[in-house]
């Protein structure tokens, strides 16, 4: 008997199965997010699910620039962007790091999405990533997915996107096979001394749901042009707390700054 | 004779219905199947069908051999038919229609179609039925009557139409045969002992097809960019599997690979005896040299196979890439262009200079004060300072633009309420206003939604940030409408 060996192989498998990071990590540049991470960052190679949050889950914008974000610092080379719907817009995206250049849109029906992604996934095609817009998530075609993406080296985000509330509701706790789940919501953007109207935008960036690391909640500013986000520096150095709205002085209306 | 009248002769009578549109698509889908003797084939008014011959008869072991396999398969499937082979049209439609019979092709040796007409009635030329009977009123009921006759007295008795067709008959006149459908470029057929109706032998029948085709557009420098594959059913149907291509190909593995991706949408009935891959349109593909360095068109090479995949599948007009104009209309700002199309872009070169959105009007297009926030030179990286002092734009763009309910105050400022998509946002943070006007220089600048929009950059209390628009001045008659143009990430 060979016990000990047994084990030994038994150890090993463990290992690369605990050790999703075949291929590179990917990090934020921020000690807390990526602490949070197993790795160091985020894992490549694998799958990844991104959702917005209130009505955002249906419009999936703030989802979809921090996709553009990551997009940014992935690579250089071709992505391919599979929605059902083509309301992505170039300057938009540029803002968060990620040249539109490099997008190729694929415009399917809900049900042909997760084929486009698979055949994106296939190895030798020179794609630094592929994005899909869906709603419905089997299990069964997030491995088939996961598997694609382990074997190519692409990184596959699904930024799911839900028609309806009633859609969200149903989809939004389903488990998946996707390595980490994110979701991104707006938050009431930070004051810039002495001036009114709209701020520093941010991001609330919840880790729901990661394979060897912590959930976990980051106050960020939105990425920039070059896809990094940072740290909201007055909440930098202590505990995300919900802030107190500052109030608005007189002025009852909106704060508006005037253009010009 | 009405039908009653002959109802009480015959008091079993059988009778159905004419149906002749039925009948022409009937002929037409027949006129189809026969693509597989000639690419030239073609419905012949009601009850014919020609089939252009020329250069394809020794494929099939001489003009005898073709006339007896046709008449073979049509048996088989029960239609009854008579048929000729003559040099002209004409001839051979006087002759299948007057001289052949059930199982007796015509077949006249080349150049005896004069004495094989001769004893034909004069009716065999294509006449007009008046024309026909004055003929035989004058004693001239074979077309040999006719051969002796001077041609100047016929046209003065019957018009220029009996010299005209009987030299058609004779191959005196061309008569051009116009083919079912386009006429393709280049064909392959690959016909099969028995009839057979498995997808794997398909695939392996499209990949010969397409090895064949492949081999010949590599000795022409030709790609391909539009193959039919067409799958002829015994009883006579031909179903079609037709691909495009993003780019011109001749790699057979890509290209077979397409044609077997989409053979789950043919039916093979109760079995296939032939295949035929047409190529209709190809373009120049130069001899390749296979890469020695990682070159950046080796990647473009990578993307191509897949962009026609996904194409076959979606449409090639489901593919696209979003590319930078020089227009303050933010719809115009960033268009989405076919990937299909002819254009050089980040996908085909990574190295290369990317294209200006060059125009006549490009000194109007891009002054300071209406740049779009999108530098079509630019680098995200080096961009940034730039980009700081533009007004930002939303990562969702909605076009149209969704009308909203909104509520404000000042003729000047933003709503500090509305309702969109039935949700109500209750606005805290605004920037704007920043007008944005028609492009005067633009040709159909009526087509965007209003002339006249002011952006306000609002923020509601949970902190989503919309980009909502007035069309019309405050104040103005008819009232302002308000719209949410695009959301930011």
């Amino acid at each position: 008997m060979s016990g000990a060996a047994d084990i030994e192989a038994l150890r090993n498998r463990i290992r690369q199965i605990e050790r999703p990071a075949r291929h590179g990590v990917l990090p934020f540049g921020i000690v807390a997010i990526d602490a949070a991470l197993p790795g160091g960052g985020l894992a490549l190679g694998t799958v990844h699910e991104v959702t917005g949050a209130g009505g955002d889950e249906e419009d999936g914008a703030a989802a979809a620039g921090f996709v553009a974000g990551i997009l940014a610092r992935i690579g250089v080379g071709p992505v391919l962007w599979c929605l059902g719907r083509a309301d992505l817009h170039g300057p938009g995206l540029l803002a968060h790091g990620l040249d539109p250049a490099r997008l190729v849109l694929v415009r399917a029906p809900r049900d042909e999405i997760l084929w486009a992604l698979e055949e994106g996934l296939r190895p030798g095609l020179g794609l630094t990533a592929v994005v899909g817009e869906i709603g419905r998530l089997p299990m069964v075609a997030g491995r088939r997915l996961q598997l694609a993406a382990e074997r190519s080296g692409v990184t596959a985000l699904l930024l799911r996107r839900w028609r309806n509330g009633a859609e969200a509701a149903a989809e939004r706790d389903r488990p998946s096979a996707a390595l980490t789940r994110w979701r991104v919501s707006a938050l009431p953007s930070a004051d810039v001394a002495n001036e009114p109207g709209i701020g520093r935008p941010r991001w609330r960036v919840e880790l729901l749901r990661c394979r060897g690391g912590v959930p976990a909640s980051w106050d960020v500013e939105v990425a920039d042009a070059t896809g990094h986000v940072s740290l909201s520096a007055e909440l930098a150095d202590r505990p995300a707390a919900p802030t107190k709205q500052k109030p608005a002085g007189l002025h009852t209306g909106p704060l508006i700054r005037r253009a010009g | 004779m009405p039908l009653a009248d002959a109802r009480s002769f015959v008091p079993g009578l059988l009778t159905a219905a004419a149906e002749p549109a039925a009948d022409a698509a009937a002929l037409t889908r027949l006129a189809e199947w026969c693509g597989r003797y000639s690419p030239w084939t073609a419905p012949d008014g009601s009850d014919g069908i020609k089939i252009e011959i020329t250069g394809c008869a020794h494929l099939w072991g001489g003009e005898a051999k073709l006339a007896a396999d046709l008449a073979r398969r049509l048996t088989r499937q029960q239609i009854t038919h008579r048929i000729a082979i003559a040099g002209a049209v004409g001839a051979a439609w006087a002759l299948a229609r007057f001289a052949a019979a059930d199982g007796r092709p015509a077949l006249p040796a080349a150049g005896a179609e004069r004495q094989a007409l001769a004893p034909l009635a004069v009716e065999a030329l294509r006449l007009a039925p008046d024309i026909a009977a004055g003929l035989r009123r004058v004693g001239l009921r074979r077309i040999g009557e006719l051969y002796p006759m001077p041609r100047d007295a016929l046209a003065r008795r019957f018009g220029e139409a009996v010299a005209h067709r009987l030299d058609q008959a004779l191959g005196d006149l061309p008569e051009p045969l116009s083919p079912l459908g386009e006429a393709p470029v280049r064909r392959v057929r690959l016909s099969f002992a028995e009839p057979i109706a498995d997808p794997a032998e398909f695939a392996r029948g499209a990949e010969r097809l397409v090895a064949d085709l492949a081999a010949r557009l590599a000795r022409e420098g030709m790609g391909a960019r539009r193959l039919d594959l067409a799958f002829l059913r015994v009883d006579g149907r031909v179903e079609h599997i037709r691909i495009g291509t993003a780019r011109p190909s001749r790699d057979p593995r890509h290209l077979a690979g397409l044609l077997i991706g989409k053979l789950d949408t043919v039916d093979p009935g109760l079995g296939v005896e032939d295949m035929i891959l047409s190529l209709f349109a190809a373009e120049k593909l130069p001899a390749e040299q296979i890469g020695l360095t990682n070159n950046p068109e080796a990647t473009a090479s990578g993307i191509a196979p897949l962009l026609d995949r996904l194409g076959a599948r979606l449409g090639l007009d489901a593919l696209s890439r979003v590319e930078p104009r020089a227009s303050h209309i933010p719809e115009r700002a960033s268009m989405t262009i076919p990937v299909s199309a002819k254009h050089s872009s980040k996908l085909d070169c990574h190295s290369g200079a990317r294209p200006e959105a060059a125009s006549p009007e490009s000194i109007f297009q891009r002054p300071v004060f209406m740049d779009s926030g999108f530098d079509p030179s630019g680098r995200p990286g080096m961009t940034a300072k730039k980009l700081a002092r533009k007004p930002p734009r939303p990562v969702r763009l909605f076009a149209p633009p969704e009308p909203i309910a909104a509520a404000w105050l000042l003729p000047d400022d933003p709503p500090f309420h509305f309702t969109w998509r039935r949700r109500p946002y209750r606005v805290r943070r605004a920037d704007g206003p920043e007008r944005i006007a028609e492009e005067w220089w633009a040709e159909d600048s009526s087509a965007a939604v209003d002339a006249l929009r002011d952006y306000y950059r609002v923020e509601d209390s949970a902190g989503r940030r919309f980009w909502l628009f007035r069309a019309g001045l405050p104040g103005g008659d008819p009232p302002p409408r308000w719209f949410v143009h695009g959301v930011f990430a």
